[in-house]
């Protein structure tokens, strides 16, 4: 019998209710709950991507949108393979001054390399996927920025995605 | 706060609600904070102005003409983080 208790599909029950408690007028309306999906290889044979809302990107793209009062509904894919050189942050909303000296704090880039690299996972996306957490508009976040990186992910045959907020 | 929030105060025209919202924004997260950021911004802008130095006043109007309001709002949000990153004095824990 498969039991479909809250305490069992999701990894924090009451999450969204002690969010709207505390914060009222909170963005956060979910009723539904998502199961959470089962892996369906060994890792060491999985193909792993990450999505980040730490707002690293490569080098010479758009800048996030950090000024934006309602927030940043666009990503930036980062190739998996880049070094923390070859990337930047564009976040208001955190502090940098870890991430600065040590990009992987925030966004794990070289350890997840190395994991690909020892076996322990099957390997990495040519890309992971990147945005800010700064967004208002929470159904604009889930009909465009959401969908699109799903989409990305898919597309780019990922067995697992790592989230990481900020 | 929601948009849907926002955009409830816009429509009963609550203004304490839409300038908390900014001074929050500007703030991150502290409305006293953001009051002084507020502040902060337009000193900055006027202590450039003091000396009244040469302005490129022609592309000014040709932007205000040309652009849409939108823009110009967006711009007057980069305006506002610009001129606070120029006073030196910068409360955001990140980077723009």
């Amino acid at each position: 019998m498969t039991d479909n208790s809250e305490a069992t599909v999701q990894l924090r029950p009451g999450l969204w209710a002690t969010v709207n408690k505390r914060y009222p007028g909170s963005m956060i309306h979910k009723d539904d709950y998502i199961p959470l999906a089962g892996l369906r290889k060994p890792l060491g044979e999985a193909r792993l991507s990450f999505v980040s809302t730490a707002g690293v990107q490569p080098v010479g793209t758009m800048p996030f949108d950090t000024v934006h009062p309602i927030g940043d509904y666009t990503f930036r894919p980062v190739p998996s393979d880049a070094k923390p050189a070859d990337l930047k942050i564009h976040q208001l909303k955190y502090p940098t001054t870890g991430a600065l000296r040590d990009l992987n704090v925030i966004f794990p880039i070289e350890r997840l390399q190395e994991f690909a690299r020892e076996g322990v996972i099957g390997g990495l996306t040519e890309n992971f996927f990147s945005f800010i957490g700064y967004n208002m508009d929470a159904e604009r976040l889930e009909r465009t920025l959401a969908e699109s990186i799903a989409e990305q992910v898919v597309a780019e045959c990922a067995d697992a995605v790592l989230l990481a907020p900020a | 706060m929601s948009l849907k929030y926002l955009k409830e105060a816009v429509a009963n025209n609550d203004t304490e609600k839409l300038i908390r919202y900014v001074r929050l924004h500007f703030g991150d997260g502290n409305e006293a904070a953001g009051r002084k950021e507020i502040d902060k911004a337009w000193m900055e802008a006027l202590k450039l102005l003091l000396d009244v130095p040469a302005t490129d006043r022609e592309i000014i109007l040709q932007t205000l003409a040309d652009r849409d309001a939108a823009t110009l709002a967006h711009l007057f949000f980069h305006l506002h983080f610009y001129f606070v990153q120029r006073s030196g004095e910068w409360i955001h824990d990140g980077q723009l």
